[in-house]
């Protein structure tokens, strides 16, 4: 097979398993339990095989960097255009082959995990719309095919913080994440649509000359600042970072892997790879570059704070994260590409073994304490008790507080948006009469 | 009402000022409050905390009555009232017993029992009695009436075209030349539309914020709370413990939460000023309690039901301060000062903020009302329409009904709600598995015994009771017949504090109501002492590079460098964990015996006097002569081992150990405290082996022949592992008779893990042993499993008796089999001291699962799947809820809801007389939470106990005994419940 078929294959499987299985399910087919298990093992393996196989032919022929055009042309309205064309380089190819792994590591698990569930079948319909997206997020040649999966992402990560759906927690927690998704998804929809406007481009080969990394930044003066910033702002809501720092204990309501997959693996390191393909563009503009410094360097700082007085397993690993994306964000802003990218895989292959070991916690814990002779090294130690007494009691209530980021939105933002919205109900006809 | 001293009067309090929240003038010290209003309080508090889930840490699991508040009443009346104050379900669904009466697993005959036995009456003379009626409503059952879709029905489904189809020939008869919409009609017009009831008062603020403004202010308050109880009880989740533990919940919480920069969520901003002002008085709990009472305007009267509805709002978290607080030692490791009245005191304070926040003040919620449920007018109508066809009440007679009898027949209609319906179905199901366990039993006793005795036993086994070593049980004799088990509690009489040399602290391995009097080590042996300091020392370092890298991959500075640089490190223990965790557990295992070095170690038990007793602990170091007597006595004394032991007896304790599942405690060994076995049967072995042992022994009747040889071991229910104990004591003449006995445990575990295996979905049916012993070893190390095992899940029975009774008989791992030997006993006193122990044992496990089985979300916690460990101490569903008590639902998921029944192989007159010598015992049976026949030692026959003191001899033969060739010939492609069936490998005869 040519190497672009492969590729396409690469993003056309979970796709066309994702439309399949629906179909079935809307045709009321019950897809026994271990036909699905069985589709799931084996469309992962052989993905990731397909990975590897592009990974040695692209090394083989020396080739850094692939493009495929499904359609270039087929929409074009005045100077507007929106090429259909994947990108698989030295960027995306990791990034693929580490969200092929660990979905296929987390299909297996949840075969196990959630056997019997009555959810089981919507689980893995979305476990693969959400592999679909994410590879579509990471093979994006534009910006608008990568709007596209990102939306999916979202979409995916919502419902399946809400898969417990007859319970009130979980839907309002989902509702909550879409919601911030949404806020932050309008600064990307904002990018790419002046991106087009100023630019009259979103692809990257428009925006960008060469290859990655060291590939040349088009776009120049305010209008690429406004952009740029319009992304850092979109990065950091999938991120968690930032001003959308709040959510991502909230995506704790969901089962177990799903939280492994989205938001200790592949869906939250999304951010750090839309920054990492603009790179270039955030370097133009000192702003945009102070920016992402500024908001890495911050949300990992409130970050490590809270993670230290979380009492529970998943918030503990959700602040954890939390911090490690500021760093890695931290990392593009000064521009240690190959460094963040490291670390990117590093940090998705830790958190995935963590989440899906999160309920060892008490096992793992008892066992550890048990070989130690009974007596652990107490933690908090450490800068805490530089700090004169009440200060560290200052950054307990804050830490305690979650950084009041609830609160605040809460109060200061959700209520006077919903107040006004009542406001504008007086407007509105109702029972038939004016 | 009681009167107290009050400051002021109850009615000036009403319209009390709203500016400030928590100050009243008789606060500024705690003194100032009356002492009798403290102490009505706190008698309060403690009365209402009974209703709180008694479950401590998770690390430690112990089976117990869901419902033991509700105990001193009868199980009928405890189930409603509970149902009624925590929201919850008392029975199955009624969907589910029709269901199951569809299937074939509730008999007609047996709610015609269940109705003989109830109360009967006239409703329309002549035409129809209580019981016609309520047959009538049970069986066909009644049609699911829901007062939204009834017009639908009547309009757009056949209900006024044709009658149900259901209806019995004489009902049929009777409405032969009626028509359904005449009926319907005459319903309509007989029925009185009902009053509706009067608004209730709202018992807490919540209610009638809830109703006035539709504001749940649980969902403000809780979060908060939630995370401040999370925090302060937290065992080592956290990085950094919360500051001021020491001073406990309420004053940490009064000193760390009102900072000048806090923002605090909506509606809570006042808990600032509250906590200030609290603090500026050094109010105590009680203080602020008392004085939100009288802010809150709960007159005293009211005080225990307020209180018991603010608790139950938030059960688990409350449950659990209370636990810590009674018992500190919980705690698995720092042990924290908790109270139920600061964690009250900080509710409480919430609640009033919150309160203050929404209506503006703090007493006008009591004049709120809480509007009653809506009453569909549509819905008594279509109640009596299908009872009128149901019953062949035609429209004219039904027209021609004088108001008298109208009345009655609505009256008893009403009374045959769909909670009575579904307690009488409820009694049938418990009726049909009464007599599939005891028809089949007498059957099995009345047959000629299967093979004559031999003089000696080539071994003998001592399990634990546990139902799950039945299979194991009768897989050791079905693979070798000249073997005979044995069933005793799992502690083996030896109520001790342990320590083993891996382990850090002792722990108590004995029933929870014992607190153990005695320590036993485990030590290396002296030339081996050099091994096991290596030994430690390289466990410690393992553990400070586990530690490490636990708590370095989170944080800040070291997180970077464990994740970037060392984190695709994970991806090797990820991707086989995950893909091949049986393999991964081997490899593991391999680099364990290959690194870590395993001493040779010996228990150290015997007491050397009374010097040696612990200054602190109180314990005694192991047991004098006179004391390991007893204790061996204590288990063969009532099993009837009285003499001719075989050479070689094998004990064993059990446990289970899985991965990734905060429940795993909840398989171990119920009888050693929720903990594994293995020590105490290690122990007593030990101690049977010795010589003086066994010279007291003999004093006490039981004489072991001198070539006898005990030895312990450890069974895991979960991988179907066995450990010997201390083989190379084994004397060489014994080797032999060992590898027999090992090689029949061996044969027999396989087999009884492919029984268990066929209990599980994912295990492919397959006739071959060893694929059983291999699907439930990975069960074990896989770490997506949320079910390793399933544990007591379809306990139903406990037999206590000889094994001749049960011996050949297949249960399908439902009945927990005790020995207890009758005959040898003719002053009771075994049956005593067994009864005392597997009654509330076995009583509090099947109680545990039941209710989790009937409302797994209100008893039960839920699906395992959304689990969040927090603290250590427990499970949360998401990031900030409750902490979930009870059983998840993938532990009970196969149960069937039935009061546990006892089959006791004395006579009625005997089990009654020790039972009612004990008051706990009596509880459990005179109220009904448990279910009690007796099986005859002389001739068999068995009567069942029916409550005060009535006996029923048992009649009847409609459930037969099915005879197999061999347990894996009877359940081989089945995954159902089994009925009992005779094993029986003699190649079968015409029965």
């Amino acid at each position: 097979m040519s190497l672009s078929a492969l590729i396409l294959t690469l993003v056309a499987v979970p796709g066309s398993l994702f439309i399949l299985l629906s179909l079935l399910w809307l045709l009321g087919v019950k897809l026994p339990e271990r036909a699905m298990s069985r589709l799931t093992k084996g469309a992962y393996a052989f993905l990731t095989l397909v990975t590897f196989v592009i990974a040695w032919r692209m090394w083989q022929s020396g080739q850094h960097s692939i493009r495929i055009s499904i359609g270039d042309h087929w929409f074009k309205v005045a100077h507007y255009e929106f090429p259909l064309t994947l990108l698989l380089d030295r960027l995306s190819l990791p990034i693929v082959g580490i969200t092929v792994i660990l979905a296929g590591i987390v299909g297996s698990f949840s075969v196990r995990y959630l056997h019997r569930d009555p959810g089981f079948f919507r689980f893995f319909l979305l476990l693969h719309l959400f592999t679909f997206g994410a590879l579509l997020v990471f093979m994006a040649d534009s910006l608008d095919v990568l709007l596209g999966g990102w939306e999916i992402v979202g979409i995916t990560s919502v419902l399946l913080i809400g898969f417990f759906q007859y319970r009130p927690d979980p839907v309002k927690n989902a509702l909550r994440v879409f919601a911030t998704y949404r806020v932050a998804d309008l600064f990307m929809l904002m990018g790419v649509f002046l991106a087009h406007h100023w630019f009259k481009t979103a692809s990257w080969n428009g925006m960008f000359n060469g290859e990655w990394p060291g590939h040349i930044n088009n776009l120049n003066g305010t209008a690429a600042t406004v952009v740029a910033v319009m992304l850092v702002f979109a990065a950091s809501g999938k991120s968690s970072q930032g001003p959308f720092c709040g959510w991502l204990p909230r995506a704790m309501e969901g089962p177990t892997p799903s939280s492994a997959i989205f938001y200790g693996a592949i869906s939250v390191h999304a951010g750090a790879y839309l920054l990492l393909r603009i790179e270039p563009l955030l370097h133009s503009s000192a702003i945009a570059t102070g920016l992402v410094i500024f908001i890495g360097l911050t949300t990992a700082a409130l970050g490590t704070l809270v993670h230290r007085t979380c009492a529970d397993a998943k918030t503990s690993l959700a602040y954890a994260s939390q911090t490690q994306l500021g760093l890695i964000f931290a990392e593009i802003g000064m521009g240690w590409t190959t460094l963040a990218i490291l670390h990117v895989v590093g940090h998705a292959l830790v958190r995935t073994l963590q989440f899906l070991r999160a309920p060892s916690m008490l096992h793992d814990y008892h066992r550890v304490h048990a070989a130690a002779g009974g007596h652990l090294e107490p933690t908090g130690e450490h800068y805490e008790s530089l700090l004169p007494k009440q200060t560290q009691i200052v950054l307990y209530r804050i830490a305690l507080g979650r950084g009041f980021y609830d609160a605040v939105v809460d109060r200061f933002i959700i209520a006077p948006v919903v107040a006004f919205a009542r406001f504008l109900g007086v407007f509105e006809f109702r029972g038939g009469k004016p | 009402m009681t009167e107290y001293p009050l400051s002021r009067g109850w009615q000036g309090r009403l319209n009390w000022p709203l500016l400030v929240i928590i100050v009243t003038s008789h606060s500024e010290t705690p003194s100032a409050i009356p002492s009798d209003r403290r102490e009505h309080l706190r008698h309060v508090l403690d009365h209402a905390a009974h209703y709180l889930p008694a479950q401590g840490p998770i690390g430690v699991f112990i089976h117990h009555n869901t419902l033991h508040a509700f105990q001193h009443d009868p199980f009928e009346k405890a189930v409603l009232d509970a149902a009624q104050l925590f929201k919850t379900e008392p029975y199955m669904s009624e969907e589910a017993y029709q269901k199951d009466r569809a299937r074939g697993r509730i008999l007609d005959q047996d709610i015609d029992d269940t109705l003989r036995r109830e109360d009967d009456a006239e409703i329309l003379p002549g035409k129809l009695t209580r019981r016609q009626l309520r047959r009538a409503l049970l069986i066909p059952g009644v049609r699911r009436v829901n007062g939204i879709n009834i017009s639908w029905q009547l309009e757009e489904s056949d209900w006024l075209t044709a009658f149900r189809k259901e209806i019995d020939a004489t009902a049929a008869r009777a409405l032969a030349g009626d028509t359904p919409r005449a009926l319907w009609e005459a319903c309509a017009a007989r029925v009185r539309p009902e009053t509706a009831a009067a608004a209730a008062k709202p018992i807490r603020p919540r209610d009638a914020v809830l109703a006035e403004h539709g504001i749940d202010m649980d969902l403000i308050i809780h979060p908060p709370l939630i995370r401040l109880t999370g925090a302060f009880v937290d065992q080592g989740i956290a990085y950094w413990p919360m500051p001021l533990r020491e001073e406990g919940l309420l004053r940490a919480t009064r000193k760390i939460m009102p900072q000048p920069l806090a923002i605090f969520p909506a509606r809570l901003s006042g808990v600032a000023a509250a906590f200030r002002q609290q603090e500026a008085k050094n109010m105590d709990a009680e203080s602020v309690v008392l004085d939100a009472l009288e802010i809150l305007a709960v007159f005293p009267g009211d005080w225990e039901e307020y209180l018991i509805a603010e608790l139950v709002a938030l059960p688990g978290w409350a449950g659990l301060v209370r636990q810590l607080e009674v018992d500190p030692t919980l705690a698995p490791h720092d042990r924290v000062r908790c109270s139920l009245m600061e964690f009250l005191a900080l509710r409480l304070t919430y609640t009033i903020v919150a309160l203050q926040d929404i209506t503006g003040d703090t007493t006008t919620w009591r004049s709120f009302c809480v509007p009653p449920p809506h009453i569909d007018p549509l819905t008594p109508i279509a109640r009596l329409f299908d009872a009128a066809q149901l019953t062949g009440i035609s429209s004219d007679v039904l027209k021609a009904l004088p108001e008298a009898g109208f009345t009655r027949l609505s009256d008893e209609l009403h009374a045959c709600n769909e909670l009575e319906r579904r307690r009488l179905l409820h009694i049938a199901y418990e009726r049909r598995h009464e007599r599939q366990i005891l028809i089949p039993l007498s059957k099995f006793r009345a047959m000629p015994p299967q093979e004559p005795k031999n003089d000696r036993l080539a071994a003998q086994a001592i399990f634990c009771i546990d139902e799950r070593e039945e299979s194991i049980r009768r897989a050791l004799e079905e693979v070798d017949p000249a073997i005979e088990t044995y069933g005793a509690a799992g502690f083996f009489g030896c109520a001790i504090d342990y320590a083993g040399i891996d382990d850090a602290h002792g722990v108590s391995l004995c029933p929870v109501v014992v607190k153990p009097a005695h320590a036993v080590r485990e030590q290396p042996v002296a030339d081996h002492s050099h091994i096991d300091e290596k030994r430690q020392s390289l466990r410690r370092a393992w553990a400070s590079v586990m530690r490490g890298s636990y708590v370095s991959s989170r944080s800040l500075v070291r997180g970077w460098v464990s994740t970037a640089c060392l984190g695709f490190l994970s991806l090797f223990p990820l991707v086989l964990r995950v893909l091949r965790p049986l393999e991964f557990a081997r490899l593991m295992e391999k680099l364990n015996s290959l690194f870590l070095p395993e001493p040779r170690t010996e228990l150290l038990f015997t007491q050397d006097g009374e010097a040696s007793k612990d200054a602190t602990t109180g314990l005694l170091a192991g047991f004098g002569t006179q004391e390991k007597v007893d204790r061996v006595a204590s288990v063969l004394g009532p099993a009837g081992l009285h003499k001719g032991h075989a050479r070689i007896v094998v004990v064993l304790g059990h446990g289970s150990t899985s991965l990734n599942n905060p429940h795993e405690s909840a398989h171990d060994c119920g009888a050693c405290g929720g903990r594994r076995g293995g020590p105490n049967a290690r122990l007593f072995a030990a101690m049977a082996n010795r010589p003086p042992v066994r010279e007291g022994l003999r004093a006490k009747g039981i004489i072991i022949p001198d070539d006898t040889w005990f030895v312990g071991g450890y069974h895991d229910t979960c991988n179907d592992n066995i450990d010997l104990y201390d083989l190379e004591a084994v004397p060489e003449t014994h080797r032999s008779d060992l590898a027999r006995v090992r090689q029949s445990l061996d044969k027999a575990r396989a087999l009884s893990a492919h029984e268990r295996a066929r209990r599980f979905e994912a295990a492919l049916p397959n006739r071959n042993a060893a694929t059983g012993l291999r699907h439930v070893q990975e069960r074990a190390e896989q770490l997506g499993e949320p079910r390793p095992e399933y544990g007591h899940c379809t306990n139903s029975v406990a037999i206590v008796g000889r094994r001749d009774t049960t011996r050949g008989l297949f249960f399908d791992r439902r009945a927990f089999l005790v020995s207890y030997d009758a005959p040898k006993d003719p002053e009771n006193k075994a049956l005593a001291a067994v009864l005392g122990a597997v009654i509330p044992v076995c009583g509090g496990i099947s109680l545990e699962y039941y209710f989790s089985f009937v409302d797994n979300e209100g008893y039960g916690c839920g699906t395992k799947l959304p689990h969040n460990v927090t603290g250590l101490v427990g499970v949360m569903n998401g990031f900030q809820g409750d902490l979930r008590t009870g059983l998840p639902l993938q532990m009970v998921e196969i149960h069937e809801p039935v009061r546990i029944l006892f089959v006791v192989e004395t006579t009625p007159q005997r089990v009654l007389s020790v039972i009612h010598a004990n008051p706990l015992l009596t509880e459990f049976l005179e109220n009904r939470w448990i279910r009690l026949a007796t099986i005859d030692p002389e001739d068999s026959h068995i009567e069942i106990y029916r409550g005060k003191g009535q006996w029923e001899p048992l009649s009847g033969d409609e459930e037969p005994l099915p005879v197999a060739s061999s347990s894996i010939a009877y359940y081989s492609g089945k995954i159902e419940h089994l009925p009992v069936a005779r094993i029986d490998p003699r190649p079968a005869k015409a029965a």
